[in-house]
């Protein structure tokens, strides 16, 4: 099975790494969708149902914890996994932002075996 | 913290940020070109400041022959393929990157929050004083060298003890 995945973050560098980092992983991607910031991401949530959620926590606009904060106040939009990428790796911001919603947390930097292993583990994908 | 932890973190950082993210490694430490004296080498410069405890700023510069192949190795291109504003972009990526990695070593119990990387003229940025840490590194193409200035320390007035 392949699953569409959203990647949210102001840096169009960082988004096209996070999109070939995931294809290198291996991890099966049919579609791949991208916004600059939540209120990019919500709109194309109207419009593109994702599997996965990937987002960063500093952004202009709507930040990374505003974005959670209206994803777990839709009752559709929260059943999508989401996973933070931050390089903020202090524990305090990690409990933050699962407290928020987030499902999983990969602090940059990361290789790409990490960001696969946690899509997957937030999917539920049987490993083999 | 003693500066050697400061340092060694810093140096930690820049290692662990290249090789995970940008598939880089660094050859060595390299004389701190960008703070000595004379003419600097072409370069990107990046500055961005943090809050925390304590707050400061940190400052990036990478020759401009070790910029655009570290841009096209993160954006999976050609060197050709990459413009200017991607170059940048990347090497605010990198700036950002490697001061998160090392304000998660150093300030692991306090929140800290970095301001947006902004693009700064080499010579303009060359950052000196007794808390400026510097860390430099020799790539195959060129040089990178980070600088990290930290300020007061902003911590709570001590509690009353109660007697």
């Amino acid at each position: 099975m392949a699953y569409r995945v959203l990647i949210v973050d102001d840096s169009p560098a960082m988004r096209t790494f996070v999109r070939r980092v995931i294809e290198l992983s291996g991890f099966e991607l049919s579609d791949c969708f991208e916004a600059s910031d939540g209120w990019q991401a919500l709109d194309v949530l109207r419009a593109e149902w994702v599997d996965a959620i990937l987002t960063d926590i500093n952004m202009p606009g709507m930040d990374g914890q505003e974005f959670l904060r209206r994803l777990a106040e839709d009752e559709l939009l929260r059943s999508i996994p989401a996973i933070v990428i931050s390089t903020d790796a202090t524990a305090h911001r990690i409990a933050s932002m699962v407290s928020l919603g987030a499902r999983g947390y990969v602090t940059k930097p990361f290789l790409p075996e990490t960001l696969r292993t946690e899509l997957e583990r937030t999917l539920g994908v049987p490993c083999v | 913290m003693s500066e050697a932890l400061f340092q060694q973190a810093l140096r930690d950082s820049v290692d662990e940020v290249l090789e995970k993210m940008f598939f880089v490694e660094a050859l060595g430490e390299s004389p701190d070109s960008a703070s000595a004296e004379g003419e600097p080498p072409a370069a990107v410069a990046v500055e961005l400041t943090f809050d925390g405890d304590p707050p400061g700023s940190l400052t990036l510069w990478v020759t401009s022959a070790a910029a655009r192949p570290i841009a096209a190795d993160f954006l999976g291109c050609d060197e050709e393929a990459v413009s200017d504003r991607q170059m940048e972009e990347v090497v605010c990526e990198l700036a950002n990157m490697i001061c998160g990695s090392l304000l998660s070593r150093v300030e692991s119990a306090t929140t800290f929050h970095l301001a947006a990387p902004r693009i700064v003229p080499p010579a303009a940025s060359r950052a000196t004083g007794r808390d400026t840490s510097f860390c430099a590194v020799d790539l195959s193409n060129g040089t990178l060298t980070v600088a990290v200035t930290t300020g007061t320390p902003t911590c709570p007035e001590p509690a009353q003890s109660a007697s």
